[in-house]
């Protein structure tokens, strides 16, 4: 070539400035994107904004019609966690209305309940739930236990004092055994901390792998101005064309993690500086698997089908909802090849135990090691160019007159920004 | 009656067309057929062990009283906990917690023995690993059973004391019974509740994948005046190119949904105490109304790969809008209506109702009418897209000859 050399940092950076201008110019799927982000996290963060359910709709069966059973109905409505909203006379109305799903559980009051508790007789009370809906159903199951045993411990409470013990002793009887429950990092047992903060991230994982993917193929079909550009540095050429988005994208995952633990105080013991840098670590690797999967799989919608299979399956395999632990043997090997449950490993870490530096280092490590598959990617991306005389046209191209060299820049750089749109 | 004929023929053209069209598209085809028998695949095995069982936690004893240890031992003995270690100290259970290899510490003080035995109220702690929801859950239930177990024991032992034995002290000690009935998924597992409503959406998002790949490539090689029969390419005429098309999918998703929906719930042993004649009364609008959506919104997909890239990222936040994870009554009233959009908010809800939960027709009237009004109503839409896009065409067909 005529014009002098540049060096590796130059050549990375010419290849930058070129795909920024390309961005700029024509920045149609990123501003999609992007709004794709802020929807995400404006969706999930106002549509689980109570954090636990509060006053899920329950129903009591109530046959007895007493005034222990209406005393219980009262205070089940006055829990913040659920709230009567109808009282039926027997068990299929209620079941009928569990079906139709008005109500998440109903408690059953058989008739003379209220007499037998006089009379010693110990009746029984029966709580449904319905667990086909999981949150719902669990979370009114645990307020009607509460509430059903505070009765039970009520008709104690009285026995005992009409008997004439003191108020010590019948504390002592009642309640013999007290478990004082801490959840780690999550007092409220808030639902919001443990589902957003790897779904966002995940989502925003998700759309880099795929625009990578498919911006990679769109320059694959016509590679000969760029890297004519980064005089045939395949390395500077692709990394440069990802770098901005890893930029761009890393500040949107970032500015999120800021509104997650910094506005919505979620607890963060270890350091924000060291997630952010895991979720830098993140977003390259999601990169550097569509640069395998783009030289693995030559056919371009082959391989935007499978990202697209890859990517929405790391939310299962990520193991935040269902843990990794309880998957069989197989599916927990296969669920290290997803970034996401490395992301979420270093954020339990981080975030949640404050880990020593040893495991974060580790997590990282892991993180990093996926960059490897960027060079098996470019490998075979190489081995194609070779194979499909990218590399023979582009000496040709450069031997034979300096202009054309220059001239096809404007041109090409038309047509690669044409096939985009 | 020859109007009609020539109506029905009309539509069986374009069927015949679209379905040829769908069959020369290997990565249609991959969406289509495969996509959506291998997620559910996938789903199945993953989930397969339904429960988190036989989670490793610590005890940190400093009471080293009876009662403790047999707290621990019971502890033990449920099936979602063992106790994997015995700690001197909070600080060395912290460790192990830090390194993962725990998730849950259980602490006795000093005082509990004497509490218990001093007829006071004994306090123990429980600290649970909230990195997951099902970790809190299982830890949680396993120490609560236990809990009320010991509860029970102790006081038994008090009243006797006190000097009531027999089934007077059992009187005392539990005045009323409490039973629970966990309905539909006795055994509260994450893969019953969560994988039907999967299914369901994955329907939708590979019929909404496969048409975005159709679409767009009909739109990106200017073929989507080629896709229509040459004489409905008329005003008036393209309700019968949307009924065609529509029967052309709803052929092949019929037998696919019949798989996943009844077939795959039965070998995986998913809940299935639903009627399946109500299942395929209830997926047929829900197919339609899929069907008509994704046609109307792949529409305004311009290119192959455009529309997975960037609607893809819809599938996540589908399943939360359902209601199927967020109860939908604690959902703010915007995002409920807003997800009275989707088709799949409808799908899933009946199709767990049905399904999972053995409700009637009658009992998800809801749901299956509000199916209707979409198919109907994005029938329209359907046909208007098309619509617009022949006129569009024709209009830059016109200035690219100028």
């Amino acid at each position: 070539m005529a014009r002098e050399k540049h060096n590796w940092f130059q050549r990375y950076l010419l290849s930058v400035q070129r795909e920024v201008r390309q961005v700029v110019y024509h920045p149609r799927y990123i501003l999609l994107l992007s709004i794709g982000v802020i929807f995400s996290y404006v969706f999930f963060l106002t549509l689980m904004d109570e954090g636990q359910p509060q006053k899920l709709p329950i129903a009591v069966v109530d046959q007895d019609g007493s005034f222990l059973s209406r005393r219980l109905c009262h205070e089940l409505s006055a829990t913040q966690g659920v709230e009567v909203v109808a009282v039926y006379d027997n068990h299929l109305q209620a079941r009928d209305a569990m079906q139709r799903m008005r109500i998440f559980a109903f408690l059953e009051i058989p008739k003379g309940t209220y007499n037998e508790v006089l009379q010693f007789r110990r009746p029984t009370i029966t709580i449904y739930s319905n667990n086909a809906y999981l949150l719902g159903g669990s979370f009114s199951y645990k307020n009607l236990a509460t509430m059903t045993k505070l009765a039970c411990g009520a008709v104690q409470r009285e026995v005992l004092r009409k008997k004439g013990y003191s108020e010590k002793t019948i504390a002592g009887l009642i309640q013999p055994v007290e478990l004082d429950t801490h959840p780690i990092a999550n007092p409220t047992v808030n639902y919001q901390p443990y589902i957003l903060t790897t779904i966002l991230p995940g989502i925003i994982g998700l759309m880099v792998l795929m625009i990578t993917i498919m911006m990679l193929h769109y320059w694959i079909k016509n590679p000969y101005e760029r890297l004519r550009l980064c005089e045939g540095d395949l390395m500077a050429s692709i990394w440069g064309k990802l770098l901005p988005y890893t930029v761009w994208f890393s500040i949107i995952g970032i500015t999120g993690n800021l509104v997650l633990f910094g506005f919505c105080h979620y607890t963060l013991y270890g350091s924000f500086f060291v997630l952010s840098i895991a979720f830098v670590l993140f977003i390259l690797s999601l990169q550097s698997m569509a640069v395998l999967l783009v030289g693995l799989l030559p056919d371009m919608h082959m391989s935007i089908t499978i990202g697209a299979i890859y990517g929405t399956l790391s939310f299962t395999m990520s193991g935040f909802s269902y843990p990794a632990s309880s998957m069989p043997g197989g599916m927990q090997l296969f669920g290290y090849i997803f970034p996401l449950r490395h992301y979420y490993l270093s954020y339990v870490n981080i975030a949640l135990f404050d880990g020593t530096p040893q495991q974060i280092i580790f997590h990282i490590t892991v993180l990093l090691l996926f960059l490897v598959a960027s060079y098996l990617g470019i490998f075979l991306i190489n081995r194609r160019f070779s194979y499909e005389g990218v590399w023979r046209k582009l000496i040709e191209d450069a031997s034979s007159e300096k202009e054309e060299a220059d001239m096809p820049l404007s041109q090409t750089s038309t047509t690669i920004e044409q096939s985009l749109l | 009656m020859s109007k009609i004929y020539e109506q029905l023929r009309d539509v069986w053209d374009v069927m015949v067309m679209e379905l040829s069209r769908v069959f020369h598209d290997g990565g249609v085809v991959i969406l289509f057929i495969v996509g959506t028998l291998l997620y559910p695949l996938i789903f199945a095995f993953v989930y397969k062990n339904e429960c988190v069982r036989e989670l490793p936690i610590a005890v940190v004893d400093d009471s080293q009283s009876v009662e403790s240890h047999r707290f621990a031992h019971k502890l033990d003995a449920t099936p979602e906990v063992v106790v994997e270690f015995e700690c001197c100290n909070i600080e060395e259970a912290r460790t192990l917690m830090q390194q993962r290899l725990i998730n849950g510490i259980v602490y006795f003080p000093k005082d509990y023995g004497t509490k218990v035995a001093n007829m006071e109220t004994a306090r123990a702690c429980l600290f649970c690993d909230m990195s997951s929801f099902l970790y809190y859950r299982s830890v949680l239930s396993s120490a609560s059973a236990v809990l009320l177990d010991e509860m029970q024991y102790i006081e038994s032992d008090r009243y006797g004391r006190a000097g009531m034995t027999g089934e007077s002290a059992s009187q005392m000690v539990q005045p009323i019974r409490i039973d629970d009935v966990k309905l539909y998924v006795p055994n509260g597992g994450f893969t019953s509740f969560l994988v039907p409503a999967l299914f369901v959406l994955v329907l939708q998002q590979t019929l909404f994948l496969g048409m975005c790949v159709l679409y767009g490539t009909s739109r990106q090689e200017r073929l989507v005046r080629k896709s229509i029969p040459t004489h409905l390419r008329q005003q008036g005429l393209l309700f019968r190119v949307s009924v065609g098309r529509a029967l052309a999918y709803f052929l092949i998703y019929f037998p696919m949904s019949i798989i996943n929906l009844i077939v795959l719930t039965r070998l995986f042993n998913l809940p299935h105490i639903g009627n399946p004649i109500h299942v395929i009364l209830f997926i047929i609008p829900f197919l339609l109304a899929a069907i008509f959506f994704c046609m109307t919104v792949c529409s305004f997909v311009r290119h192959r790969d455009s529309g997975i890239v960037v609607f893809i990222f819809f599938s996540v936040i589908l399943i939360f809008i359902s209601g199927a994870i967020w109860p939908q009554s604690n959902m703010p009233k915007f995002w409920l209506f807003f997800s009275y959009i989707f088709p799949s908010t409808f799908g899933i809800n009946g199709f767990i109702r049905i399904n999972s939960m053995g409700a009637t027709l009658d009992q998800v009237k809801f749901e299956y009418i509000m199916l209707w009004v979409q198919t109907v109503l994005y029938f329209f839409t359907a046909s208007g897209a098309l619509h617009i896009l022949l006129r569009f065409r024709i209009g830059r067909n016109a200035s690219e000859i100028v």
